[in-house]
């Protein structure tokens, strides 16, 4: 069963399409959820938890829709906001605790798993201190904490680094592909910090003007480009490129020696040398080069999605 | 094993019912409310006048006290509607200090503190929240009106030397309706404007502000207008003329002054719809806005 659903899902505000058209099915470990400003990913989160009703289509959790079972979905969610979001005066270990019995969990249950959650995350030491009192990555991680403490099957996290030094963002990141190992719980992550989702992420929900522009597993995208190679060379590289190409690369050659290419799986790196000696090239410089997200997200942003299409990368 | 050893696990524990979580709401509310020691001292205060009325009871029924002090004539205190009249203003005005300074602390930290996106994400809808700081502030304030006059009631149905209660139920039925209408206008005001207001000494100032500068606003209208209308902003005195009503009590105002019964019904109607729909349309709006 897929995670999310979303069926031709419109959200309209203020007199104003917000999400529009969004067809597409999430299944990952790990959600990334990427687009530019007012691209319409906290809209979209805030349509899964219920605050938002859709004027058209559907949105589904586990198989559950949005509209109509609110509570059963909110009971298998937990929900890490952007900005800061507690009761200041109270200390972390009685705010997780409310939480969780706020979720469902009879008192005493809520109290030790409050405990739990505040070690997990590693705010165990300060859990009896007012949460007002806390540092900023203090505040994310009594966030997340309060977003597990019930143990939902599905984390929707909404920018979960904001406004972290290096030491505390790697920490949270840490924390997050932990969880993912572990599998218990899948998560959507909303940032706009693509190392952020490129870390933690196995699939990506690319928005752009409230509709889909890319959607898309990253392993798979990864895998699809592992043979891509980055070489400069001197010698006769037209020769040089013309007996790749009968190899059964795709290449393509720049001035300065620069050259571009494709290598089939059968290809192996030591080939490339033994063309060259053969061809009397030196290669002075290889990269090899895995696609990143950072070229899957541009390439989203390039093209123009039509609604309700998806764009293929 | 202790709980610092323990690696994140599913919940597979029962879970409480829906109606259970508002009242998880009720009771951190109400330990919210009782964390200040001023709600100490208001409570405190607002129990002073039931002890004075409670002697005023036990001397008006007491054979020796009659015998000794007043040396066989009547009571100095007739125990009757009117005192009770008395009892339930009082009560019911102080219940007002008590909603000014208890209201704005069940709504305005969540308010100030953006909290209202992580308890709206959990399985509680908006009424269910306001559901919760509802039975909160309304238990407070039971605490102080028809708790403590009901008791004054069965108090002196019980120290009477001459049969009491059986003639008098009129006074006990109001006392009851009369404060329980009072604080569920009281409760509903005061968590709309509380959710209105960030901070809570504001807070506090504009629920006085609500009830009295309308009394104002009225009385000035009724002076130029010569209309007795103009009172129907007027929240002391239209409750004032009900509770007479309720109890039995003989009317203050002249007869020119009086309002309809329906016509007050029809004020306090408005004044929930009111609050309600600022409660509605200030929580909505905060559930998904940051900072």
């Amino acid at each position: 069963m897929s995670v999310i659903e979303l069926d031709g899902l419109e959200v309209r505000l203020g007199g104003r399409t917000v999400l529009d058209g969004l067809t597409g099915q999430l299944r990952g470990k790990a959600i990334g959820l990427l687009g530019p400003n007012g691209a319409g990913k906290s809209t979209l989160i805030h349509t899964l938890l219920g605050f938002y009703t859709p004027s058209r289509g559907a949105a589904r959790i586990f198989g559950l829709d949005t509209r109509q079972e609110r509570a059963r979905i909110r009971q298998r969610i937990g929900y890490m906001p952007e900005n800061d979001s507690f009761i200041g005066n109270m200390s972390g270990v009685r705010f997780v605790r409310y939480m969780a019995e706020l979720a469902g969990l009879p008192a005493g249950d809520a109290l030790e798993r409050a405990h739990e959650a505040l070690f997990y995350v590693g705010l165990g030491e300060v859990r009896y201190r007012k949460i007002n009192t806390y540092s900023l990555g203090m505040k994310q991680l009594i966030k997340l904490a309060q977003a597990l403490a019930h143990g939902p099957q599905l984390l929707i996290l909404d920018e979960p680094t904001n406004g972290l030094d290096p030491v505390a963002r790697q920490r949270m990141i840490h924390t997050l592909q932990e969880i993912r190992k572990q599998g218990e719980i899948r998560l959507l992550i909303s940032s706009h910090l693509l190392r952020d989702i490129d870390d933690t992420c196995d699939e990506v929900l690319i928005l752009k003007q409230g509709r889909i522009a890319a959607l898309s597993n990253i392993e798979d995208e990864r895998r699809s480009h592992r043979n891509f190679i980055e070489l400069e060379a001197l010698g006769s590289i037209d020769l040089f490129c013309d007996a790749l190409r009968a190899l059964g690369c795709e290449c393509a050659s720049f001035p300065g020696g620069r050259v571009k290419l494709i290598m089939p799986d059968a290809i192996k790196p030591h080939d490339l040398y033994r063309v060259a000696h053969e061809n009397r090239v030196e290669i002075r410089r290889i990269n090899s080069r895995h696609d990143s997200l950072e070229d899957i997200f541009l390439r989203a942003m390039e093209a123009v999605p039509e609604r309700r299409e998806l764009v293929g990368i | 094993m202790s709980v610092y050893k323990h690696e994140y696990r599913a919940y597979a524990g029962r879970l409480t019912s829906p109606l259970a979580r508002i009242g998880v709401l009720t009771r951190y509310a109400y330990a919210e409310g009782w964390a200040s020691r001023i709600t100490t001292a208001l409570f405190v205060a607002a129990f002073l006048p039931i002890v004075v009325y409670l002697v005023g009871i036990y001397l008006a029924n007491n054979p020796l006290v009659r015998t000794i002090i007043l040396r066989g004539k009547d009571s100095f205190i007739s125990i009757d509607a009117s005192f009770f009249m008395r009892v339930l203003s009082s009560q019911c005005w102080l219940a007002v200090v008590l909603t000014a300074w208890v209201a704005p602390r069940l709504v305005s930290f969540d308010i100030s503190d953006n909290a209202l996106p992580i308890l709206l994400s959990h399985p509680i809808s908006r009424f269910g929240y306001v559901a919760g700081k509802f039975t909160a502030l309304f238990s407070f304030l039971s605490l102080i009106t028809w708790v403590p006059c009901i008791g004054l009631f069965v108090y002196q149905a019980y120290s009477s030397p001459v049969p009491w209660a059986d003639s008098h139920l009129r006074i006990g039925a109001g006392l009851l309706a009369g404060s329980l209408l009072w604080i569920v206008v009281l409760s509903l005001l005061g968590l709309a404007l509380s959710s209105w207001v960030k901070w809570r000494v504001v807070a506090t100032g504009v629920i006085f502000a609500a009830i009295f500068v309308p009394a104002g606003i009225g009385g000035i209208v009724s002076a130029i207008l010569h209309t007795r209308w103009g009172f129907l902003l007027n929240v002391p005195v239209i409750m004032t003329q009900l509770w007479q009503r309720m109890l039995g009590a003989p009317q203050i105002m002249a007869g020119e002054l009086t309002l309809p019964t329906g016509a007050i019904a029809a004020v306090l109607l408005l004044l929930c719809a009111l609050s309600m729909a600022i409660l509605n349309a200030r929580i909505r709006a905060r559930e998904v806005v940051g900072g």
